[in-house]
Order: C-alpha cells, then structure tokens, then sequence
C-alpha cells in the first residue's frame, strides 16, 4: 500500500564548480509498515536521503515512488509524508494544539471538530493532553520531543521521516524514548525512515538497517545480519559497541602472520579466502578469549594494558606480548574477572569468531559461523 | 598577638574603596557625553518657555524667572503646525505601513522562498542600490515624473471632494507613494537580517505540513516577524515624518494646505521682525512629539528586535 522506493536516486551538489555526490545511485525497497533505519556517519548522505524523499532536495537523477506512485517530482506540501527534526522545529508562536492541528489544516479538508479530534486522540497516545495549551518555549527537551512526534501522526501520513529525533535528549531519556518510538511505530503501521549517527539506536529499534558511507549503500538488512554477517569492514567495524577489532595480516601458505602473532588457517578458512594475500582478520572483542598462557595454536600471548569497568563487564585493552608496536584491541569479559595492567594473559581468537576481509576491496571474505543463524534471526525479529 | 597601631590617616583610607582611575576616567567621560548631547535639547526646551524679552534678556541654557515665564508660543506653536501634523499623520502612517509589509514581502521572497539563486542574488543587488541613490540625484525627475508624466493632480482630484482634503493634496499623496517606494530597500533589508536568522527547517517543517508559500508568511513568517516590524515601524516612522526634501519639492510651499509639519516647521516663527526663537523651539517639540510617542508606544519590541538581531 505505501512501500517506498527509491531506485538510483543520486544527488549531486554543486561547490564552485566542483560536483560533490552526496548520494550515488542509492536504490532502496521499503517494505509497507516497516521501520527502516538509515545509519552512517556524518556527512554519508543519509541526511540528504531523507530529505530527498521528503522533497526538501531533488534528486539529480533516479526515482522516488510510494507504491506506484513516482513522486519526486512533487513538491513537500503534495507528498502525504510528515517528518520530524532533529531541531523539532516547532512553530515558537503557536500553542501545541495549534502546532499540531496545523499540518491538518493546511493538508486536509476536516473540519474544526474533526480536527480537534485528531489532535486530542494523538495527544492522548503520547501523553501530552495537559501540554495543549502551552507554547513550545515553556516545554522541556522530551516534551518538545513528543509534541515534533504528534504533529508528525496526527496527519497520519503514509510515510513518516525521522531525522536524528532522539539527538537533543539527554541518555536515560533517549533509551525510553526509543522504546517508546518503537512501540508507537508498531501500533501505527506506518512505513518509518529513521536516520541517525547511532549504531545503538539502529540496532535496537529498526525493523532493517540501510548502512550508508560516502553516498553509498554498504548493506541492507535485519540488525542481526548487520552484525554478524557484515558485507565488508565499513559495515563491521560501524555495527557494534565496542567496535570489531580489526588486525592487518598477510597470507603465507597455511598461516596468516599479523604484528605479534600467526593466525593458522583451517580448510574452510583458505577455501572461502581463495586467492587473497593481503587481508584485515576481523574479531568482535566479545569473543577475543583471555586465558591462561598456553600452548594452543589459535591462543597468543598478550599483556593487559588498561581495563575500563563498566560493571556487568568490562572493557579490557590488550596488547600482543611480540608486537612491535603499542597498538591495543578489545575484549569484552564478566565485570566480576579480576585482571590488573601488565599481567600477562594468553588471548584466544577461537576460529569460529573470526572474520576475513579482502584488503583491497574491504569486502568480507569469510564471516563468523553462527551455528543457528535461523534461530538468532527469530529472535532478532519482532 | 598584639594588632599594630594605626594612624587616623591611615584607618580611613582603608574604609574607602580603592581609587581606580579607569572608573574616574571613565565617569568624566560619560558625564561629558551627557552634557554634549542634553545640552542643546535642554537650551531648546527652557528657551522655548520663555518670553521674547527674556530670551534675549537671559543666558539661553538658564530656566527663565517668574517675570520671564510663558507657555504661550507653545499654544502659537501648536495653532501654527495643527493642519502639518494631520497632513504628516495622513502621509506617514500609510507609507510607513506599506513600506514595512512590503520590504517583510520582499525579504521573505528573497531569503525564504526557493527560487533560482542567481535571479534572487540580483534582485537582491538592484534593492541595495535603490538604498545608496541620493536624495539630490532624484528631486528634478521625481518632480517631472509625478506632476507631468503621471499628472498627479488630475489623478487625484476626486479626493478634494472629501472632508478636509484640498485639491493640493494630491501632492501630497505623490509624497507618501514616494516614501514608500524609497524606503522599501532599507525595510527589505532590515528583515532580511532577521530571516536570515529564522531556522530554515521551521520553514521546511511548515512546507511537509502542506502550507503553500503563502499561507507560510501569513502563519509562520509574518507572526514571527512581530519583533522586526516593531524596530522597521519606529525607524521608518521616524525616518518619514522628519523628511523635508521630499515634501518640498513636491508641495512647494509652507503655507500650502497640503504642506506637512516639516514643510510648515521651516517657515515658523521668522518674518520681517526677525526670529522669535522661543516659538520656533516649542515648535520644533511639538512637531517631535509624535515620533516621541511611538517609540514610547514600541518601545518593548524595539529592545526585543534589536536584541534578537544581534
């Protein structure tokens, strides 16, 4: 009914004579009532996207269409979308009931009745009934919040756009909030593009995740895949908290030898790398194992640099005993392990944690087993 | 232990706060400014409650005895500039309106509005010179214009059918159109400023809510602009009751019925027995009143543009 599509929808700016791509060919499948997430760092055009589908920007070239419909060609005020700013932007002079009957009196014919309907249904949802009357300066942060998210569903729109709505909240607000957005997004149905800058909040709230860097799309799919299937190391290393720790490596013969240690490689392992010599070892921290100092031919001695606390774990900075540099990576332990600087700790990197990526192309070689993928997935999926 | 003994001297010179210099220098200078500029408006004011005799007779800035003492050039005064300052009011007030909405019009088309960058960039060039055309270059032209080419008198003429108009007000409205004209320029550019500074995602916000380009500046843009169009009115108000050059040129004589206060101010108190300065001072106050009494009145969105300009 109101899946969105963007099919190489590129835009270019013009910067005294330069053409910066801020977007490149991007081609996007929304599915009807899905909360899809557009996540990348600044400046990757994910803004732009969101702005493009809500007909702020044009695009340079390629299509945008709800269901059938092509509508880049349209104006804003012609596409029936509402979005919500990272500023709110809500009209300063008007009460919050004004600003959200607003939008349904410029873009509907309802009457005052029916409009005042709306406006107290949504406002209810929200819990924002006793705000009505006041105006948006007299309002703290999360209640500007709610009242830029009412003004968007009142209209009830077929698609909403969200850009970085949660930025300007403190953090205890912001990890409600996402719950609450979530909730809220599954009551509506309505198809939801959501942009942030935070790998969190993508990965918690998001039905699917569209990965963006420079203009282009790195991967698309469910938050589970993004991270344990990442397509190459932009993706890898963006998804996830801490971050994968990536190691460059060089492939002789049966071995792969980093700065400090000697990766074997198994069968499996030089099969999916075919070809490759140059290639980045990939490991998330919460698999990077510290144990005795042993013989074992995928455990290296390592020495603890610094550990952060966190409580229920803690974050342990780790570096290679034959490294010839100072470089440190992650592991994640149980925050009851008792480690101090400078012991020294054998690191496992178990084979079944470890990714692959080409050096050149960035493209993941070999990814992680996950025994029951499928399982992980149901799961993963509301 | 014992505490040392002071001298008198010495005790009181640690009650008083330390001479700074810096303050002193700087309290002289404002007490200097003050008197610089209260001075003549003082002289003006005390010289305009005095007696012919005792103007003459007294040092200017001095307030006049009880011998010397009379509110009667500010009557005279008053009786004098009555029929300038209704035809002032009657020029002022629509052409400060006009010239407010439409310089709020076209800053709003050229900051606001999405259109081709260029074109707006040159329009916006065109508006800065109409602002630095001097006053002087213009008079020959705009004289020939209104009454030869547009022959405004003959435009107009219906209008001296109305009560209290004359058939030479029609150049008094070739006054008022021309102050709107000229002050468009410097309102569009004193609203650009502060459009500049409105956030364009409220713009943006509004436009998604399906507002059309209109219906923003009539919801969004105009309401916000409450701040703004209170400093432009005090200074275009102003900028147009004080207009002489304008006024003269077009109406010509201070003893025209259609002459406005500054036209009939020039003329005030100086015939073939000299100057009567009393009564040319009241008149200069009365003929400021009204620019006093607006910014009395806009005072609070004066202070409230000016601070949210900077």
């Amino acid at each position: 009914m109101a899946n969105l599509s963007l099919r190489d929808a590129t835009k270019t700016f013009d910067d005294d004579g330069d053409e910066i791509i801020a977007v490149d060919e991007l081609n996007l499948e929304i599915e009807d009532g899905e909360f899809l997430v557009l996540v990348g760092p600044s400046g990757c055009g994910k803004s732009t996207t969101l702005r493009m589908v809500a007909g702020l920007e044009t695009p340079t070239s390629g299509s945008i269409n709800i269901g059938d419909e092509p509508i880049h060609h349209q104006t804003p005020q012609e596409r029936d979308i509402a979005m919500v700013f990272q500023s709110y932007a809500l009209y300063p002079h008007m009460t919050v009931y004004e600003n959200m009957a607003f939008g349904l009196e410029e873009s509907s014919d309802l009457s005052d009745e029916e409009t005042e309907e709306q406006v107290n249904t949504a406002a209810e949802m929200l819990g924002i009934t006793d705000l009505l009357g006041r105006k948006p300066g007299e309002l703290s942060g999360g209640q500007q919040q709610r009242v830029a998210l009412g003004r968007a569903i009142v209209r009830d729109p077929k698609v909403f756009l969200l850009d970085e709505p949660l930025a300007n909240l403190d953090a205890k607000l912001r990890a409600e909030m996402r719950t609450e957005l979530q909730q809220l997004q599954e009551d509506l149905g309505t198809t939801t593009i959501y942009v942030t800058h935070d790998q969190t909040e993508a990965m918690t709230m998001s039905d699917r995740i569209a990965i963006l860097d420079g203009g282009m799309l790195q991967q698309v799919g469910t938050p589970m895949e993004c991270y344990h299937e990442p397509a190459n190391l932009f993706v890898a290393g963006f998804i996830g908290e801490p971050s994968m720790n990536f190691f460059d490596v060089t492939r002789a013969d049966d071995v792969l030898v980093g700065d400090g240690f000697e990766y074997p490689l198994s069968e499996e392992m030089s099969a999916s790398i075919d070809g490759t010599t140059e290639l980045v070892l990939g490991i998330r921290p919460e698999n990077v194992g510290i144990v005795e100092r042993s013989s074992g031919p995928t455990v290296f001695p390592g020495v603890v640099d610094v550990i952060e606390p966190h409580g229920n774990e803690n974050a342990v900075h780790l570096r290679f005993a034959e490294s010839s540099t100072d470089e440190t990576f992650t592991s994640t332990v149980d925050g009851m392990r008792h480690l101090t600087g400078g012991q020294q700790v054998g690191v496992s990197f178990p084979e079944d944690a470890v990714y692959l990526f080409d050096t050149a192309t960035g493209d993941a070689l070999r990814h992680r087993v996950v025994e029951d993928i499928e399982e992980v997935q149901e799961i993963g999926t509301r | 232990m014992s505490k040392p003994t002071r001298s008198r001297a010495e005790s009181i010179a640690r009650i008083l706060p330390a001479l700074d210099y810096t303050k002193i220098g700087l309290s002289l200078v404002i007490v200097f400014f003050f008197a610089f500029f209260i001075s003549p408006i003082w002289t003006g004011f005390v010289t305009a409650l005095k007696t012919t005799g005792a103007v003459t007779g007294t040092t200017p800035f001095i307030p006049p005895g009880p011998d010397g003492f009379t509110l009667e050039k500010w009557s005279v005064a008053f009786d004098y500039l009555s029929t300038g300052i209704v035809n002032s009011l009657v020029m002022s007030v629509p052409s400060t309106i006009a010239s407010v909405f439409l310089g709020s019009i076209a800053a709003y088309g050229l900051t606001l509005v999405d259109w081709n960058e260029r074109l707006q960039f040159s329009i916006l060039v065109l508006f800065l010179v109409g602002i630095f055309i001097p006053y002087q270059a213009v008079l020959v032209p705009l004289s020939d214009f209104w009454i030869n080419i547009v022959g405004v008198d003959d435009l107009i003429a219906p209008v001296a059918a109305l009560p209290y108009f004359t058939a030479r007000h029609s150049r008094l409205f070739a006054v008022t159109a021309t102050h709107v004209v000229y002050a468009i320029p410097i309102c569009m550019l004193l609203f650009r400023g502060y459009y500049m500074s409105l956030s364009d995602e409220l713009i943006e916000a509004a436009k998604i809510d399906g507002a059309s380009i209109t219906t923003i500046y009539r919801r969004i843009v105009l309401p916000l602009s409450k701040p703004m169009i209170g400093v432009v009115f005090i200074y275009q108000f102003t900028m147009i009751w004080n207009e002489f050059l304008f006024s003269l040129t077009l109406i010509g004589s201070s003893s025209s019925p259609a002459a406005t206060v500054t036209l009939v101010l020039s003329g005030l108190g100086s015939d073939l027995s000299g100057v009567d300065f009393g009564l040319r001072m009241a008149g200069a106050f009365v003929a400021a009143l009204p620019t006093l009494i607006i910014y009395v009145l806009f005072a609070e969105q004066f202070a409230e543009g000016l601070a949210s300009d900077n």
